[in-house]
Parts: structure tokens; sequence; C-alpha cells
């Protein structure tokens, strides 16, 4: 990985750009430890809305809302997070054609200890719902990918995924 | 637990009042019912279970300006009981969330939701701290309480704990595409803003 010498603190500053920087301008989260400054970092934001959630399936109804009046909404939360949105992401995200980004923290991945099954399921489940997904590890890849991504979410009309992985994110936890 | 009145006579009354505020109805009677009283492109049908009020914050958070209503049902909200406390945090000034409790899956086909059982949801609301939180049993009662919280300009929830049944009114009329379409280019002519463009083809020339 490139980049190792930044710490955590600006890895999450980073990402958070990615994202403002491809137009995010919503952001609803439930947190995962491994997203703690990227979710400070959200709270002092003094431009994206930010949404906390109880659950992340009203996450999904919420970024749907908002895309639905034009903001450019994401869903910030762990992969079990994803499983508990599968409804909402079908048949709201999916049956509306809407584009939402889906910001994924990949708990399970390689070298991440602890949620293995999780991790397992992660990719199939999304292969499954039709949702395309990229898998973030390098911090010199953040720009682009929150950017095609988000494009890539208009141009399909439907939920697109983004996965961080600890590489990307800087942590040990 | 005596329930007076019906979800179509309270959709009825309230249906002149609302001037050209979006609309989130959840799926059946209730969205057929409301299209049918108010019919409006800025009304928009949700299809998951739970979703109607979550649906309806976030268009409230991103329109601050503009009211919203949410016409939720009970068995959607025991769904999505935490969206409640999520509202609450965010305390949208725009959001109106009228439940219409009648104390069946009317839907799937009439078996009794947990509220027949006497889940109170207007306690539920005050619980988790929403201030302004009321039900009301009576026609009269819900169409004086509506009529406050239009005038209000904070965040209220409504109970409406009515009988089950259906009004005698038309289906709804579009797809789930269509009315995402019909809803996002209400919301451009209305707010003078642009959310969807065709993608323009790389050989086009720019002059
Ligand atoms: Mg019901």
């Amino acid at each position: 990985m490139t980049n190792s010498n930044m710490d955590a603190k600006a890895r999450a500053a980073a990402i958070l750009g990615g994202m403002k920087k491809a137009g995010i301008d919503l952001i609803a989260s439930l947190p995962d430890i491994n997203c703690l400054d990227l979710i400070g970092a959200l709270e002092r934001d003094g431009e994206i809305i930010h949404v906390p959630l109880c659950r992340e399936e009203e996450g999904v109804g919420i970024c749907a809302g908002a895309r639905l009046v034009g903001k450019k909404p994401a869903l910030l939360m762990q992969n079990a997070g994803l499983l508990n949105s599968c409804n909402g992401i079908v048949t709201t995200g999916i049956q509306l054609e809407l584009p939402l980004l889906l910001v994924v923290y990949y708990a399970g991945d390689i070298g991440d200890r602890g949620f293995a099954r999780v991790g397992t399921a992660t990719m199939p489940v999304l292969d499954a719902l039709g949702i395309r997904h990229y898998l973030l590890r390098d911090v010199e890849a953040i720009d682009w990918t929150f950017k095609n991504a988000w494009v890539l979410a208009e141009d399909s009309s439907r939920p697109v995924a983004v996965l961080l992985t600890k590489d990307v994110l800087g942590t040990r936890a | 637990m005596g329930r007076p009145m019906k979800r179509h006579e309270c959709l009825k009354e309230i249906a002149g009042t609302v001037g050209d505020a979006l609309v989130v109805v959840c799926v059946g009677g209730t969205s057929s019912e409301w299209n049918a009283y108010r019919p409006s492109d800025g009304n928009l049908r949700c299809w998951t279970l739970g979703l109607t009020s979550s649906v309806a914050l976030g268009m409230a958070l991103g329109l601050p300006h503009r009211q919203v209503i949410a016409l939720d049902g009970d068995g959607s909200l025991l769904m999505n009981l935490c969206g409640l406390p999520t509202i609450m945090r965010k305390k949208p000034k725009n959001l109106i969330h009228v439940v219409f409790d009648n104390g069946v899956y009317e839907s799937s086909g009439g078996t009794k939701t947990a509220t027949a059982e006497g889940v109170d949801f207007v306690a539920v609301a005050r619980g988790v701290g929403i201030k302004n939180a009321f039900g009301a049993d009576t026609v009269e009662e819900f169409k004086k309480l509506f009529a406050d919280a239009l005038a209000r300009r904070e965040h209220t929830f409504i109970c409406a704990r009515v009988e089950p049944g259906r009004g005698e009114v038309p289906p709804w009329p579009w797809p789930d595409v269509e009315n995402k379409y019909r809803f996002t280019r209400h919301i451009e002519q209305t707010e003078g803003v642009s959310i969807l463009q065709a993608r323009i083809p790389g050989s086009w020339k720019k002059s």
C-alpha cells in the first residue's frame, strides 16, 4: 500500500473529502469502530447533512427520500448493516431505480479478525442484489473511486457500493 | 377498544389543507385513498414496510423549507420503531408524521398487529423524546390536530386510531418508477432545480 505514512485521522479526512468531491451532500451512518475518525470528521463537517441512525435499513429510506428531492446521499455502515438493509435496498433503492452510494466497512476482510462470516457473505449478497462493488485499499484511489462510483450509480440508476478496508482507513481495531 | 373513525374519512378531511406539501404514503389502501383525494405528482408511494417515515425524513432534511408529510400505518411503524428516535434527533420542523393505527396488517390479509394488544404509539413517541405527539379517536380531533401541526412548524407525530377498511377509490395509478420520475420532475418544476439529466453523447460537439 502506498501513503503508509498517513495516519488514520488524515485518511478519514481524505475519505470524507473524496465523498464531498464526488458531490455527496448527505450521509446517514451507523458506526463501526474502524470508522470512528470518519464519523468524527463527518460530525465536524459543516456542509454535509449527517443523520445518525438506529438501524441501517432506515438509512436506505432516508437516502432515498433525500435523493428524490435532489441530494446526493451515501449510507455509511458496516457490512452487518448491509445485511440489515437488504429489504430496503431492494424494495426502495432498486425498485425505484435510485442512485445511492453504499459505503460499507468490510469487516471480515483478509487481515480483519472476528467477522469472517459476515465478510464471507458480503460480496455474494451484493452480487445477488446486482449491486456493483469496489474495494478501496489504496489512499490514492479514494477520490477516483468515489467520483466514479457516484457517476456509475447515476448512470445505472442503482445503488453502488464502495467497500472500505483497514488498509485504506489505516486502522488496527 | 373502540375505533369509531375510518382512515379514508380522515384523509378526505385533510386533503384540501396540505397545499404543495410532499407526501410519502405507505403502500396499500392508504396510498390509493390519499391519491384519490389529493391527486398530485408530489405523492410518493413507499413499498418497503417501515420506511415511509424514513423516506419522508430524507425529503424533509433535503428540502427544509418544504412541508413534508408521512402517512404511515401501524404495521409499518412497528417494523421501524427505531426510526422515531432518529427523527427525534434531527427534529425536522417541516415533517408531520401521521400513523393510521387500524390494529391489523390490512394489506397482507388482516392479521392483528401488536397495537391491537395495547401498544400505545403516542406513549412510544413521547418516550423517545418527541414533544409534539398526539392521538386522535374522532375525525374532528384528527382534523384539529393536523391543522395545528401545519401551523406549528415543528415536527409533529399524530396517531389516528381507525377501524380497518378501505375507502371506495380507484387503485394507485402509477408503476413505481413512473412515480419516481413524476415526483422528481415535480420537485424540479416547483423548486427550480435540475436533478435528472440525460447523458450527453461523447460525439456531441461543444460549441
Ligand atoms: Mg394497519
